[in-house]
């Protein structure tokens, strides 16, 4: 095979977004000084910006797609986790002897922790021939507790009597402070309206529907493989190897197909660390897949949030202060949470942000961690203040957000939901069925980062290959790597093959942080050039010797000095091993920013509290859409996941025992196919950025807020506590006293 | 549609006077006890002694109908179709997923005599003599049905999870009504939770799949 050797280039530092267990991290890094062309302008591509219908689609639809859950080696043992039914305790008896008796039971281990700090923590492990014997095994384990005290509501976790979640730890601290808070008070003494206000969102489950886990394929010998559902590929060999005693390089994880992470499935977890324990010690492939009600108790959650702010504004619309005090609900982890005022000016401003602990299961990452919340917030206070200067709510954004790419996006935003049929009295329209409408506006990063390597492979048999180890996790990734090749070879998609989730191909990145698109398609991009101009040297012979920056390829042809041949003639003068060339990241093919704007219109019925969503409006840009299809499905996506966090979703938990009580999708409501409204993903096709922006996270932001916005403006109720479920529409409407229509 | 969570119909599973009727291995996490009180089945039985430390395992041959081929698996009583589609076939039957084991969510959705059950609902001793079809039945990726080629055309997925089974419950709901509303798709898959958010897309489909004609 021959690889190309660059010669040494010249270098320059960036800043880019690292993701670490779905905690981004700005690094300063050293990449080659770009080189190449760039993606010329959005509107002159003929595969990226169009609709593509996805490549693996055929395989997914018909049950031919295998994921980690499919996977089924030889022998295969499946194995189950015990978890603790106390929100805190230790372990002072482990009795497995009576499980280890059961026939088909093949390993009981225990659980990695001394002390248990939440419902759900794992105790141990077990590994039987069918998971019902698994299942068997679990009820047969006898454990003794030391029962220790817990808390699990925020309100009650931070009174100064409160059990301590974690012993060297107090339940509340201080993680940031910013602002002059004389300043703030002195802006505040000249505000013409002041709103102050408490605002609680709930901790949402992630509910991929493929729980977490993994399977160990291990008999014993000196290699392993890995089948993961995960976002991060190169996550997995590191640990799991740890865990099996094997070298790193001993291992090697699989990524085909995955079933939804949302960000809670970055490293082998304790459930991957149990599960290659157990093969370990079986030396037997080992199935470990999270039950359902695993899932919900430990697989993490979204933080929740208590935020209180206080705003102050002039009749004509400006914000001149605002003081926040926020709460980031992490159970036994820190929680996450933009800080306030977001993305709006606020004139002087003040917060500060604490971490307050519940013995409940650690949040994780999930999709755009901590900008929802804030954004309800903020959000929900913007509409406030709006109604009481009686401003119109978008002309009041528009006055107090600086970047004005919102602007276009509100006005896009509110022609596509009809904004003049609002009414702006709130709960002005008659009748017992009241419709409303609200906006909200949100941002994320979305650059990407130098960590994926490809190689692109042109065969002497006119095949094309691109190589890489990043995971398509249903965004689209396998199919806008096989466009880019296919539009620099001017090949159909068909033409392409791509080989991806596998971490013996070259290195990528996790798909944290919307960071997917804008770090792997440059390096595509570099590769495919690369490959066409080592293909052009190549091909000159046949076309004249032209020079290589004159061959041009088309419609699966390849062209120079007038001179034209077919693919499969050009290739046939390649050496055996066809050529290979090496892709590496360039920074000025991506970038990153984007805004987001949402309009909701929803119909609240008055008489029994309950809401209709009616049409859901999301515009986003993100500079160059690689392919509109797939894109405008993740904006419906983002926009379905945050009418759940509106109108649904919340967990709950006992006080008393510490338990959750909705564990499941019985009792946990995530949107059905019956509340989905009329939907309009809107690409903002004015950003003519040519570069390459994630935008997973930006979609799930700003709906939530114009959801809870459109509510108070059907009904007059304002609700400041997610979910808005129909007993706090109803309480709501006795405190507000007889509705005026 | 009714998507049937305990399909009880008149059919009986096939009974041979010349084996033993047996009610055991119906272990300790047995579900579905009004259905486990039915059940009176054909067994090769390997008994074991009712010792409560010991699981009650047994383990039934049956022999399923899956996708128009006779398939055997040695399973116990407990064992629902979903487990015997995915870990004791072989080789295995996954397009239908494990995600609730409850019945709330459809991932795992089949059609049991052309109707959409729960597989993770039914017992597989109760789906013998019965025609079981699963997605993989229903086409293939180089010559999908029309609601599959719809789905690929809409983009009617995104992770794929929940696919399967929207896939599942939609073909056999346009076997019953080839020309429904948009509210009558929405009905024939409330049954099917997405987690990703693809269900506008999944409605386009389902109604350019009847559009198609080709149901």
């Amino acid at each position: 095979m021959q690889q190309q050797t660059p010669a040494p280039k010249p270098k320059k530092k960036v800043k880019v977004t690292r993701t670490v267990n779905g905690i981004e991290q700005e690094v300063e890094i050293e990449v080659d000084a770009d080189s190449g062309p760039g993606w010329g302008p959005n509107d002159k591509h003929r595969l990226l910006n169009h609709a593509m219908t996805r490549v693996d689609g055929p395989q997914k639809v018909s049950g031919a797609a295998h994921y980690t859950y499919d996977m089924r080696p030889p022998g295969m043992l499946y194995a189950r986790i015990l978890r603790c039914p106390n929100a805190h305790a230790r372990v002072t008896k482990l009795d497995t002897s009576a499980a280890e008796k059961i026939p088909g039971v093949a390993a009981v281990i225990p659980g990695p922790l001394s002390e248990l700090r939440f419902a759900g923590a794992p105790v141990a492990a077990v590994a039987a021939k069918t998971p019902e014997i698994a299942a068997d095994a679990l009820k047969a384990i006898v454990v003794t507790y030391e029962v220790l005290r817990h808390v699990v509501h925020a309100q009650d976790a931070i009174k100064p009597n409160a059990p301590k979640v974690v012993e060297e730890e107090a339940n509340l601290q201080q993680k940031a402070k910013r602002g002059d808070l004389p300043k703030v008070e002195a802006a505040f003494a000249t505000a013409d309206a002041v709103v102050e206000a408490e605002y609680i969102s709930a901790r949402i489950h992630h509910t991929c529907l493929e729980t977490h886990g993994m399977v160990v394929d291990y008999n014993g010998g000196d290699t392993a493989t890995v089948y993961a559902s995960t976002q991060g590929t190169f996550t997995i060999p590191g640990d799991a190897a740890q865990a099996l005693g094997l070298p790193q390089t001993a291992v090697t994880a699989i990524v085909q197909h995955m079933g939804g992470g949302f960000g809670s499935k970055f490293g082998i977890g304790v459930e991957g660390m149990l599960a290659c324990k157990l093969s370990k010690q079986t030396k037997t492939p080992v199935k470990l897949m999270l039950t359902r009600y695993d899932e919900f108790v430990m697989a993490g959650n979204r933080s929740g949030s208590w935020q209180k702010i206080k705003a102050g504004v002039k009749n004509d619309g400006t914000i001149v202060a605002l003081q926040a005090r926020q709460y980031r609900l992490g159970g036994v982890g820190q929680g996450s949470q933009a800080g306030q005022p977001y993305i709006y000016r606020a004139g002087e401003s003040y917060r500060e942000i604490y971490a307050l602990h519940t013995n409940e299961d650690s949040t994780v990452a999930m999709r755009a961690p901590g900008h929802p919340e804030a954004s309800f917030a903020i959000e929900s206070l913007m509409d406030e203040l709006a109604y009481k200067i009686k401003m119109d709510p978008v002309a009041f954004r528009k006055k107090n957000l600086a970047d004005e790419v919102y602007y276009r996006q509100l006005d896009k935003g509110a022609k596509a939901i009809g904004w003049e049929r609002r009414n702006p009295v709130a709960g002005g329209n008659p009748g017992p069925l009241k419709r409303g409408m609200g906006c909200a506006v949100g941002t994320w990063g979305g650059g990407g980062n130098n960590q994926c390597k490809v190689d692109v492979t042109i065969g002497r048999d006119g095949s094309v290959t691109v190589a890489v180890g990043t995971q398509d996790l249903g965004t689209g990734t396998r199919t806008f790597t096989r466009a880019i090749v296919a539009e620099e070879l001017g090949l159909q998609l068909s033409d392409i093959k791509e080989e991806i989730g596998n971490s013996k191909l070259g290195g990528a990145n996790s798909s944290g942080g919307s960071t997917t698109a804008a770090s792997l398609s440059p390096s595509v991009k570099d590769g495919a050039y690369k490959a066409r101009m080592l293909f052009a040297e190549k091909v000159a012979p046949l076309v004249d010797n032209a020079k290589p920056d004159e061959i041009t390829f088309a419609g699966g042809k390849v062209s120079g000095k007038g001179k034209t041949i077919t693919w499969k003639q050009a290739c046939a003068a390649l050496p055996s091993a066809g050529i290979t060339a090496h892709g590496e990241w360039r920074s000025d093919l991506q970038a990153t920013g984007i805004h987001g704007a949402a309009f909701a219109e929803v119909e609240v019925d008055v008489e029994t509290g309950h809401i209709k969503p009616i049409k859901l409006v999301h515009v986003q840009d993100g500079g160059l859409p690689l392919n509109r299809l797939t894109l405008e499905s993740q904006i419906n996506g983002g926009m379905i996941q945050s009418l759940g966090m509106a109108l649904w979703e919340g967990r709950v938990m006992d006080a008393r025992i510490g338990m959750q009580v909705n564990p499941g999708f019985g009792d946990y409501k995530i949107p059905g196919a019956l509340e989905i409204p009329e939907m309009i993903p809107i690409i903002d096709d004015d950003d003519k950025r040519e570069v390459v922006i994630g935008i997973a996270e930006g979609c799930i932001i700003p709906t939530l807020g114009a959801v809870v916005n459109a509510v108070f403006n059907a009904c007059g109720v304002r609700v400041r506590e997610t979910p808005i479920t129909p007993d706090k529409i109803l309480m709501g409407l006795m405190n507000n006293g007889p509705m005026s229509a | 549609m009714t998507k049937s969570r305990d399909d009880k119909d008149d059919k009986q599973t096939s009974h041979d006077p010349s084996r033993r009727k047996f009610l055991k291995g119906v272990g300790i996490a047995g579900a579905g006890a009004a259905v486990v009180d039915k059940l009176w089945i054909d067994v090769e039985a390997r008994e074991t002694q009712a010792d409560p430390s010991q699981s009650m395992s047994g383990s039934v041959k049956v022999t399923l109908d899956i996708n128009g081929t006779k398939r055997t698996a040695q399973v116990e009583p407990r064992t629902t179709l979903l487990n015997t589609l995915r870990n004791h076939v072989d080789p295995a039957v996954t397009g239908p997923k494990l995600v609730c084991d409850a019945g709330t969510c459809g991932a795992c959705t089949v059609l049991l005599d052309g109707k959409p059950v729960y597989s993770c609902m039914v017992f597989a001793v109760d789906a013998t003599n019965r025609k079981i079809v699963t997605v993989e039945g229903l086409g293939t990726p180089e010559k999908p049905n029309a609601v599959q080629a719809a789905f690929v055309e809409k983009d009617a997925l995104m992770c794929g999870f929940c696919t399967p089974g929207f896939v599942t419950s939609i073909s056999a709901y346009l076997k019953t009504n080839p020309n429904p509303s948009l509210a009558e798709v929405r009905e024939a898959c409330k049954g099917n939770f997405c987690r990703c958010g693809t269900y506008p897309r999944v409605f386009e489909a389902a109604l350019a799949a009847a559009k198609s004609g080709k149901v």
